[in-house]
């Protein structure tokens, strides 16, 4: 699996360095490193590191932030019929710094898209980001002179929910991805342990993955009857 | 609406100001509209004030830039007109004045004193189109970033975002939005200290989780009190105005779902029915109850939704569940029957999408029949607790005068005990056959908004089951050749009608120019759709009239001396969404 690698810069931005800050590069998976090779530190190594993922991506704090229409049915998922507690997300957070991931759930103006960057600098590592809906895609419907052509204009998006707005199963499956992806990812187990890069799998396109099973389906319901 | 009167009411302002009135314009609105000199306007629109049946309330105030009009056909030149819509709900008709502009002198004198929501209106009116209102406070950009340049609604302005340079964000972009967005107290006339306090200013927002989403408020407080307060909205624009320039009649009613964006179909409604007065096209009484039957099921989910959110904002944490379970099973009969769940786009000019699926009437009985319990269920353990009632009760209260100044419209004006329901009092789509009560508040504090809305919702369910038990006969949409999309089965039939069909289809119909307005009893308040039409697949002006923007105009009015919880109670009891306001 092909990993994206991202190394925090300590030194204070330049003026015209333009979001999403850092530099990113095309890596193979450092596990695969000769170091790792080692039965003994490998094999360590790679039980930490699935054992940390795994209680950070079955302990995701979402973000209270919502813009638009798509928040409405983000809150659905998080509500009874939906129970977005059975992937251990309910824990929902007024404030960004004590969030996990935001889910940019509707629309980013050009007026608001400043604020959003505040918002997500103001949460910790590890943080990721979900877009959801059209809008936050890409700019969706609205290509108009006062929305952002979609939210990825400036910030790292991990997961993409397609949908105008998406069902909240949708976005349940959303989170899902995410909860795979942040199993497959290598971060420093400490600040003082190993290398600080974070590795981030590239995880592949759900729509090539399932058009083969899709396009099979030809014979739809038609809508006359319930 | 009597024409008798409006005619009397036109009659005797010109005969007081003679030839300041400048043309009477014959339009598809159903109201008079004149044009009026600039220099009288003020007197005018005082002297409508004060009849004895008054104009209360300014509806609506807007500008058209009229430099591309091709159909002017008698009408005063100009190349900028600024609309001024009233309403008289003591009279329950509507007036309107227009004032006309030459690009070079855009300057207008302020209608404050007589109306104080015209405040946010003009100042809408400068930032979308750059014209200038002498005396007014704080003409500032109200939708679009202090640091925007040009005024979007002009014809010369860029539509498209990719029409522009791809946005990005540096750092130093950045430094420079955030340095924009500061407060600065002294801009707004606010002291930063008294003799005995420093004040301190709180920002709330543009994400705060009682916002409802991107709206900002700016908090002048003296420890819990609120000595003033400006709102800040603008986050949530989305240029719809400026879309509808762009888009066919038909292809519009998507961008529409999404104005009051948990009011469905709803919205559909004004903007088709104004179309359909453009276009001249007549609805069978099939097509005109589905419609009911499906806004009222969408003002139950809304309502739902306001219910939840609105106690959730006084700190229960669990109505939302219950509430939003029942939107669930809302949901289940509007996907069965739309297609969709929160947009559907489902009403079409001269009809609906398609017809209602067979079986549709068994789960919507289903929904009527679980209502009821829950409402109750609903009031007993929420509106009775002793502790909603103590956060709310006299809480944000205000009265029908005081409402009508603000421009305040819907359950938030019943609320003061004013009885006046669109649906009741100008009975559009046939709810002029339905049995329905309006229900009223007495206080018109935040208690009487929530618990309004819980009776609105009951009648909304008496409604859905008259339509149930006799929804008419017919067909799915209008026999007429501007229906959009034309009915398919003749299509297919004659060349003529198929190449009729491919225009239609491929470019949209052309509509009679023209200006039509329809008004309907929206989720929130009165919401409206003020169509100009020159002739053309597409509209050359969209007035969209949303009933949350003047509610947030409001608010500073209300607060000043309250406390910080209240202006929660009373966020939460206004019902609003952002889209609604800013469109």
């Amino acid at each position: 699996m092909a990993y994206t690698l991202t190394r925090a810069n300590d030194a204070v931005a330049q003026q015209s360095a333009s979001y999403p800050l850092g530099e990113r590069q095309r890596v193979e998976d450092p596990m695969k490193q000769q170091v790792h090779r080692s039965v003994f530190t490998g094999k360590l190594e790679d039980v930490l590191n699935s054992t940390v993922n795994w209680g950070r991506k079955n302990s995701l704090w979402p973000y209270n932030f919502g813009l638009s229409c798509c928040y409405v049915e983000m809150t659905t998922a998080f509500t009874a019929p939906h129970d977005v507690a059975r992937f251990g997300a309910e824990v929902i957070r007024a404030s960004p710094r004590q969030a996990d991931f935001m889910v940019i759930a509707g629309t980013c103006f050009v007026k608001m898209a400043p604020v959003i960057q505040q918002l997500y600098d103001q949460m910790l590592e590890p943080k990721w980001v979900i877009s959801m809906g059209q809008c936050a895609n890409s700019g969706g419907m609205y290509d108009i002179y006062s929305v952002v052509q979609g939210v990825d204009k400036f910030l790292p998006v991990d997961v993409y929910v397609p949908g105008c707005p998406p069902r909240p199963e949708a976005f349940l499956q959303g989170l899902q991805l995410l909860q795979d992806s942040i199993q497959e990812e290598r971060r420093p187990l400490s600040w003082v342990v190993g290398d600080q890069g974070v590795y981030r799998a590239d995880m592949s396109s759900q729509r090539e993955k399932h058009r083969d099973r899709r396009i099979q389906a030809t014979e739809l319901r038609t809508p006359d009857s319930v | 609406m009597s024409t008798d009167q409006s005619a009397a009411t036109v009659e005797s302002l010109t005969a007081r100001f003679g030839d300041q009135i400048r043309y009477e314009q014959p339009t598809l609105t159903g109201m008079p509209v004149l044009w009026v000199s600039r220099e009288a306007l003020v007197d005018i629109l005082e002297a409508l004030r004060c009849l004895p049946e008054p104009f209360e309330m300014l509806y609506d105030l807007t500008a058209i830039d009229e430099r591309m009009r091709s159909h002017r056909d008698g009408l005063p030149a100009a190349d900028f007109t600024v609309v001024y819509q009233l309403l008289s709900v003591s009279g329950n008709r509507d007036f309107m004045l227009k004032v006309a502009l030459s690009e070079h002198d855009l300057t207008l004198p302020t209608a404050i004193p007589v109306y104080p929501n015209a405040d946010w209106y003009e100042r809408e009116v400068w930032d979308m189109f750059g014209i200038r209102f002498a005396g007014h406070p704080n003409l500032r950009r109200i939708l679009m970033p202090p640091t925007w340049n040009g005024h979007p609604l002009r014809k010369d302005h860029h539509a498209r975002a990719t029409e522009f340079d791809p946005y990005t964000l540096t750092v130093e972009g950045q430094d420079k939005e955030q340095q924009a967005l500061q407060f600065v107290p002294e801009d707004w006339g606010m002291k930063r200290h008294n003799d005995d306090t420093d004040f301190m200013f709180l920002n709330l927002g543009p994400n705060h989780p009682s916002a409802h989403g991107a709206f900002r408020l700016v908090l002048q407080l003296d420890g819990e009190e609120v000595i003033d307060c400006v709102p800040d909205i603008g986050y949530h624009h989305r240029g719809a105005e400026k879309m509808a320039e762009r888009q066919s009649w038909h292809s519009f009613i998507p961008y529409t779902d999404r104005i009051d964006y948990v009011g469905g179909v709803m919205n559909n409604l004004p903007y088709v029915l104004a179309v359909e007065k453009l276009a001249g096209i007549e609805v069978n009484e099939r097509i005109a109850t589905v419609r009911v039957m499906m806004s009222e099921l969408f003002r139950i989910t809304s309502h739902l939704l306001f219910l939840g959110t609105y106690l959730q904002d006084l700190g229960a944490m669990s109505p939302v569940f219950f509430t939003f379970t029942d939107r669930q099973k809302a949901y289940v009969v509007i996907e069965a029957i739309t297609g969709f769940r929160m947009h559907p786009a489902w009403f079409r000019i001269g009809g609906l999408m398609q017809d209602l699926p067979k079986g549709w009437d068994r789960l919507m009985q289903e929904f009527v029949d679980w209502m009821p319990s829950r409402l109750d269920e609903y009031e007993r353990t929420m509106m009775e607790n002793s502790m909603v009632r103590d956060r709310t009760v006299h809480v944000a209260a205000f009265d029908t005068a005081n409402a009508l100044a603000w421009g305040v419209t819907g359950p938030n004006l019943r609320a003061t005990g004013c009885d006046f329901d669109l649906r009741k009092k100008r009975p559009y789509s046939g709810y002029e056959n339905f049995e329905f009560d309006v229900p009223l508040g007495t206080n018109g504090d935040a208690f009487d908004r929530g618990q309004l809305r819980i009776e609105e919702m009951r009648q909304s369910l008496r409604i859905i089951q008259q339509c149930i038990d006799r929804m008419p006969e017919g067909d799915y949409k209008a026999d007429h050749p501007l229906t959009t999309p034309p009915p398919r089965d003749k299509m297919l039939q004659h060349i003529e009608t198929l190449i009729t069909h491919f225009l239609q289809v491929s470019w949209g119909p052309v509509l009679p120019a023209n200006e039509s307005l329809q008004m309907v009893e929206a989720t929130k308040g009165i919401n409206s759709y003020y169509l100009t039409s020159d002739h053309s697949a597409m509209s050359y002006r969209t007035r969209i009239r949303t009933p949350s923007f003047p509610h947030l105009q409001q608010i500073p009015a209300l607060m000043r001396g309250g406390f910080v919880p209240d202006l929660i109670a009373h966020l939460g009891s206004i019902d609003f969404v952002m889209a609604d306001v800013d469109r």
